[in-house]
């Protein structure tokens, strides 16, 4: 089939739109879609384990906000593989067969979360309560089983590996493990891994740290806090490390982008490091802090390593000014963020070490109530960083964003982007208006007890039934 | 290999059609029931009656489109870069049937109630409709979104969810102890088969006038075994329901429902796109396919329990909360 890459041009923009928005939605659901069973079955544990009622009832409760979460993730995730189809057919036709694999894996990760988080909330009443711990042992393997798979197809895109092309550029033959396991898929794995856990952690610490600083002190804030900080606060400083790893193999396989992040315009040594700052067209650097050397350091440990720049590629091969810009900032926020949360995890840990309790500071609170947000800040940029740093390439330096966009007319995926915005406008607001709600009933619920999944409209039990009403 | 890889597929989308299907069935049911008194008590049946197996339908459909994407590319590309447009359509009611069924539980004011209901049950129509609709389309040969065949396969897909519906909610309603919903259920499963003979009989007419050769291998080939069960069966699970005997009657929708959806399948084998495209033409390379056969062996060995044992402890009433 010929196709006049001209012509398609005018969807281009709308798609690329919509799919950003839809994805930049469900990637906030991702960290405590994959992260919060283990979360709460670690709670469910210390429950069981140390006979604790409220710890018990904390993991409940987490369970509910778990199954809510996962409902709006099941259904966005649902309209994303849709996408794939709508927005990008030739993606897939061309390399579904290697970069489809993850996906399937993922297939299975969802089957299991979807059954194993049905029986996890709504058998806490009728099973035993080691039957239903040992149940939930399902889920974290499940989400990271999600995980790999969505990162192994992500990976394909940034490093295509493990497929042979025919003359047309067909795939004609696919080495499983190859594209499973392409170049990217090591450093982006942890990467990602690790920022659901820490995000889900200060996200759900978050929560009991605006609870302190409003006056509650008791076992139950205590405990609900100092379980996800630490999980947090352990994973934070290994993110740099990881972090620091995932930049320098960036430079090795993707200098286009590796380029984008660092704003680098003409390939040299003693490269210096851009914090924040701006590049125009001419490669002028604008605003910023210029660090001498520091990138060289950074990336061979010695302010004589070559840094590749984005002039030394051709203009239709690397991201646009605007496209560099972004990927720059984003770049910055997410590590700038990522450090202060560093520093936070380190604090905390220094008090627990030495003081063996909970740090006493209404500012260590004030951070870490802020924590949470910060988070999921960096999970966005992150996401920005690697997706618009690609750029023009869909699959890097082998199919462009442009040859694989829909023939649809424009105006149609701006009108299915239009109803989208409205529709995940809606969920947004329902679901943030649920979790306030839930908050506010286990308020009331702690002067009396309730069970907590009632009136949780995730799925059909919630309801009492009434027949003759 | 590559045909197994097809009956896989035909596999995930029967799957999606008889399980998605009694949810959506239940939708429809749920739109019908207006506001009266005997309405809101059928409708607070199909809310309880919703097992909190409600998203794992879903699963059916993601593991579709993954099977399609990865082990026929081809197909993929043609089919979505030509049919986009009913696949939209059903996806708006996929996310607004599940917004608007959680918000039904979190209004408060009446009338707000309402319109979520509404809203919830019209989006029940739309995706069953638009998602039969596309096959429709596909088994014309032409992938024209809206062509007779896609609006014909789309009614089809109405009737049989609806008739589906109804008869698990019939169930349901024996289960929950409530016999007027019983009652209620039961004409609403005599209506909706008949509403499914009669629309499966235009559609077969409107096959005729637009895919002859597909009608030919449905009623005189390899479509032939399974459109003679439909034909059977459906009568025959309405029957038994209408009679009261509640014995069989629910695994009977589902084989009626399921093996339509194979007769149309069969019936234009080899082909994914007939006259267009074979499944040999579209298979994508061999160690894709061994590991799709894997994966799906995965799906049968671990996922397969893991769903019994979900219907298991649901059934048993396991999973409930203690004030339903």
């Amino acid at each position: 089939m010929d196709v006049d890459v001209d012509a398609l041009e005018p969807a281009l923009l709308p798609s690329r739109i919509q799919m950003a928005f839809t994805l930049a939605y469900h990637v906030l659901l991702v960290p405590l879609g994959v992260a919060l069973p283990s979360l709460t079955l670690l709670m469910e544990g210390i429950g069981i384990y140390r006979k604790d009622p409220v710890a018990l009832k904390i993991a409940r409760r987490w369970s509910v906000v778990m199954a809510v979460q996962f409902a709006v993730g099941a259904v966005t995730g649902t309209i994303l593989s849709f996408e794939f189809g709508i927005l990008w057919p030739r993606l897939m036709g061309r390399f579904g067969a290697a970069m489809g694999l993850g996906f399937a894996i993922e297939g299975w990760a969802f089957f299991l979360e979807a059954i194993f988080i049905g029986i996890y909330l709504y058998g806490w009443n009728r099973l035993r309560p080691r039957t239903h711990f040992l149940l939930g042992l399902v889920l974290p393997p499940a989400g990271l089983l999600g995980a790999f798979g969505v990162l192994a197809s992500n990976s394909f895109m940034n490093t295509p590996g493990g497929v042979t092309l025919g003359a047309n550029g067909q795939v004609t033959d696919v080495d499983v493990m190859g594209a499973l396991f392409t170049r990217a898929l090591g450093h982006e794995f942890w990467h990602f891994l690790v920022a659901l856990y820490l995000t889900a952690g200060f996200m759900v610490a978050s929560v009991y740290a605006v609870a302190w600083l409003r006056g509650r002190r008791d076992h139950y804030q205590r405990l609900a806090f100092a379980v996800p900080f630490t999980v947090a606060a352990l994973l934070t400083p290994w993110q740099l490390l990881i972090g620091d790893l995932a930049a320098r193999a960036m430079a090795e396989d993707q200098p286009q982008k590796f380029a984008a992040m660092e704003i680098t315009w003409q390939t040299r040594d003693h490269n210096p490091e851009v914090v924040l700052g701006l590049i125009d067209d001419q490669g002028e650097i604008h605003l910023g802090l210029s660090i001498p050397a520091l990138d060289s350091i950074l990336v061979g440990y010695s302010p004589n390593t070559t840094v590749r720049g984005l002039s030394a590629f051709p203009a239709d091969a690397r991201p646009t000014t605007v496209e560099a810009n972004i990927t720059h900032l984003a770049f910055d926020t997410m590590v700038g963020l990522g450090s202060v949360g560093a520093a936070l995890s380190v604090w905390y840990l220094w008090v627990i070490w030495r003081r063996r309790r909970l740090p006493d500071s209404s500012w260590f609170y004030r951070l870490a109530a802020l924590a949470g947000v910060g988070a999921y800040v960096c999970v966005e940029a992150g996401w920005i960083t690697t997706e618009v740093g690609r750029q023009p390439w869909i699959v890097y330096d082998t199919m462009r964003v442009s040859e694989a966009v829909t023939d649809a007319p424009a105006s149609f995926v701006w009108s299915m982007l239009a109803a989208l915005v409205v529709v995940y406008g809606v969920i947004a607001y329902f679901f943030i208006t649920l979790l306030l709600r839930l908050s506010a009933r286990w308020k009331r619920e702690d002067l009396r007890e309730e069970a907590p999944e009632v009136g949780v409209p995730y799925g059909p039990r919630s309801g009492k039934f009434e027949t003759g009403a | 290999m590559p045909d197994l890889i097809a009956f896989v597929l035909l596999l995930a989308i029967t799957a999606y059609s008889t399980a998605g299907g009694v949810d959506f069935g239940a939708g429809i049911w749920d739109l019908m029931a207006g506001n009266s008194p005997r309405g809101r008590e059928a409708r607070a049946l199909i809310d309880h009656a919703m097992a909190p197996v409600w998203e794992v339908n879903n699963v059916w459909l993601v593991l579709a489109i993954v099977l399609t994407w990865t082990g026929f590319p081809i197909l993929f590309q043609q089919v979505f870069s030509s049919l986009y447009p009913l696949f939209t359509f059903a996806l708006l009611g996929l996310v607004l049937r599940g917004a608007f069924f959680a918000f039904r539980h979190v209004a408060e004011e009446p009338r707000a109630h309402r319109i979520a209901d509404v809203v919830f049950g019209l989006s029940s129509l739309l995706t069953p409709f638009f998602f039969a609709a596309s096959l429709g389309a596909i088994a014309s040969g032409h992938l024209v979104p809206f062509s007779p065949m896609s609006v014909a396969f789309g009614l089809v897909s109405l009737a049989a969810t609806a008739f589906s519906g109804a008869s698990f909610l019939v169930g349901d309603a024996r289960r929950y102890g409530a016999p007027e919903l019983v009652v209620h259920f039961q004409r609403r499963t005599v209506v909706a088969a008949a509403a499914l003979i009669a629309v499966g009989t235009f559609a077969l007419g409107v096959i005729w006038w637009q895919a002859p050769d597909l009608l030919r291998s449905m009623l005189a080939g390899k479509g032939l075994p399974f459109a003679l069960a439909t034909m059977i069966l459906t009568p025959l699970a309405t029957f038994l329901i209408w009679r009261g005997i509640f014995r069989w009657y629910r695994v009977l929708t589902v084989a009626a429902v399921g093996s339509m959806v194979f007769a149309w399948a069969f019936a234009q084998s080899p082909y994914l796109v007939p006259g267009q495209l074979t499944i040999s033409q579209a298979i994508a390379p061999p160690p894709t396919q061994v590991l799709l056969l894997v994966v799906a062996a995965v799906v049968v060995l671990v996922i397969g329990p893991a769903m019994g044992l979900l219907y298991y402890l649901d059934q048993r009433s396991a999973l409930e909360s203690p004030e339903s």
